[in-house]
């Protein structure tokens, strides 16, 4: 029958979790520290991020500055405590804002005439050969780069993926017997998308976006460091390792400590992801 | 003689092969009328067009030729008021409820949808009480409104699906074999309701079936289908006392007969009347 729900999923959190594989409880672990960090980070800085202090420069990780002060003598903890708020939220707008344009336009196209379909997932396609990473970098740059910037870049380039996975599972859903039920008691087609194909097509839309985050958070980061995202001296991920790898031999800790935690976010965003599809395919619904 | 409800006349659909041959005739000039009260069995093979039929009956499938008239007026043709009107008085029950139960409604929701679409005045509790009485009627509760599909058995769930189909209080059933998806014990509790309802509620039924048993529990005429055409029409009594046409006897010979004495001479009476 159908795959198990998302919210099934959250219906009974603390079983489900104690029943988890290490690696996946691991994984969850440090996507809700990394969510409280987004919250809270800025509250837990032991120091203002943007506060110079030329005397205090490229100081190793030691008992005042846990992780040591950057060339201005910034301190590194509170720059990436800081920095999670631009680079995880950015990329959980791009991805959410990203996947609430591709299910809708995948609903329109479902709902149009054939023609119109085709020509949508044609353009789909095209968008889709260019690798997101170039078509983020042009439009952010084209835009005049920021965060904001880099932002839009991603949601114009990336909703197209989230199209295509959204018309497949519309297509399918679409020909259930439920929803030829519904047509028949003739329901319109505003609650025949929301009611019946949507909360049937719309399972692995969620997965995707949870294993998509780690990407974007990449991709978010990358286009910090080439300069087409988040500013200097702003502290965001990317643009913290951009300025830190200039020193990567005299004050290694300023390109690596912001280094490393992109890694681990990507990381337990695409392995939570993961162990989600694992869980929603092929299951019974309770 | 009592009027007639739904008429079918000269209806055909021709679907393109899969893989590039031959177009496939599903339905090749069926014609048949309903009668107010009676109960009309469609009966044939898988293939023989009896879904194709159900299909262009409720608008799913456009027919290539034919019409289809429902209390006097085209339905291929109506207009927004009579289409509604058609939509809400002429019900189908599907074949399999594991598939025809949108899995993410309630009870409440899946049964009260067509109050909603067709009686949206209805206040919630208005809706509610009338989906409450027809559950009772295929013999669910109340307590029953909060849950999903996922939580009833089969015979249960075919008895939602009844219910959904009986809420906007129709004159024309139709049931696409209602029960073949269904245990063998719980078939017969299904066709027993479905005889009740028809008795109580004063129902139209198009009964679709491969199962020859089932069909002569409940219906009053048959129609034998054979490769998009009927091969034979008659009353119950005709087709199962004198079955005119090769096919039916073929069918009928083929219903089990649970004494196994009876079944050997019914066998032996079917080969030597070939």
């Amino acid at each position: 029958m159908t795959s198990m729900t998302t919210s099934a999923l959250l219906r009974r959190p603390v079983l489900r979790l104690r029943r988890m594989p290490k690696l996946d409880r691991a994984a969850f672990a440090m996507v809700g520290l990394l969510l409280l960090t987004v919250a809270f980070g800025p509250l837990l800085a032991p120091y203002d991020p943007y506060h110079v202090d030329l005397g205090q420069a490229m100081l190793p990780p030691g008992a005042e500055h846990w992780l040591g002060t950057d060339s201005s003598g910034r301190d590194v903890l509170s720059r990436v405590l800081y920095g999670a708020r631009p680079t995880i939220l950015g990329s959980l707008c791009a991805v959410g804002l990203s996947a609430l344009i591709g299910v809708t336009v995948a609903s329109l196209a479902a709902l149009a005439p054939r023609w119109v379909d085709d020509a949508i997932m044609r353009i789909c396609d095209i968008a889709l050969s260019l690798p997101i990473m170039v078509m983020a970098l042009g439009i952010s740059v084209a835009l005049g780069p920021s965060l904001r910037s880099a932002i839009i870049a991603m949601v114009l380039s990336w909703w197209p993926s989230f199209t295509r996975l959204a018309r497949a599972e519309i297509r399918t859903t679409m020909t259930s017997t439920y929803v030829e039920s519904a047509v028949i008691t003739g329901v319109s087609r505003w609650r025949l998308m929301t009611r019946h194909v949507l909360p049937n097509s719309l399972d692995s839309v969620y997965v995707q976006v949870t294993l998509e985050i780690g990407g974007a958070t990449l991709i978010m980061a990358g286009l910090s460091f080439i300069g087409a995202g988040a500013q200097p001296p702003s502290a965001e991920w990317g643009a913290m390792v951009e300025s830190g790898s200039r020193f990567l031999t005299s004050a290694w800790w300023t390109a690596v400590v912001p280094g490393a935690v992109i890694t681990l976010t990507a990381l337990a965003f695409a392995l939570a992801g993961d162990a989600l599809r694992a869980r929603t395919s092929g299951r019974e619904v309770m | 003689m009592s009027r007639t409800l739904l008429a079918v006349d000269g209806l055909g659909k021709t679907f393109a092969s899969r893989d590039r041959g031959e177009p496939v005739k599903a339905v090749d000039d069926v014609s048949f009328t309903l009668d107010q009260g009676e109960t009309l069995g469609l009966v044939g093979e898988s293939g023989s067009g009896k879904s194709t039929i159900t299909r262009c009956l409720v608008g799913l499938e456009r027919p290539d030729t034919g019409t289809v008239t429902y209390d006097g007026f085209d339905v291929l043709r109506a207009g927004r008021d009579e289409r509604r009107r058609f939509r809400r008085e002429v019900q189908l029950v599907f074949q399999n409820p594991y598939a025809s139960l949108n899995p993410r409604m309630t009870v409440e929701d899946l049964v009260g949808e067509q109050l909603l679409v067709h009686q949206g005045r209805r206040s919630r509790e208005g809706r509610r009480e009338r989906v409450v009485e027809v559950l009772e009627m295929v013999g669910l509760t109340g307590a029953h409104l909060p849950r999903y599909p996922a939580q009833f058995s089969g015979g249960q769930r075919q008895r939602i699906a009844i219910a959904r189909a009986l809420v906007s209080e129709p004159k024309v059933l139709i049931c696409d074999e209602p029960v073949s998806a269904l245990d063998v014990s719980v078939q017969a509790q299904v066709i027993n309701l479905l005889r009740a309802m028809r008795r109580e509620l004063g129902l139209t039924v198009l009964f679709i079936a491969h199962d020859l048993a089932v069909v002569r529990q409940l219906c009053d005429r048959l129609l034998v289908l054979k490769d998009g055409r009927v091969v034979e029409e008659g009353s119950r009594e005709q087709v199962y006392g004198a079955p005119a046409h090769e096919y039916t006897r073929a069918l009928l010979a083929a219903v089990p007969i649970p004494d196994p004495a009876a079944d050997r001479a019914r066998r032996r009476h079917y080969q030597e009347s070939r």
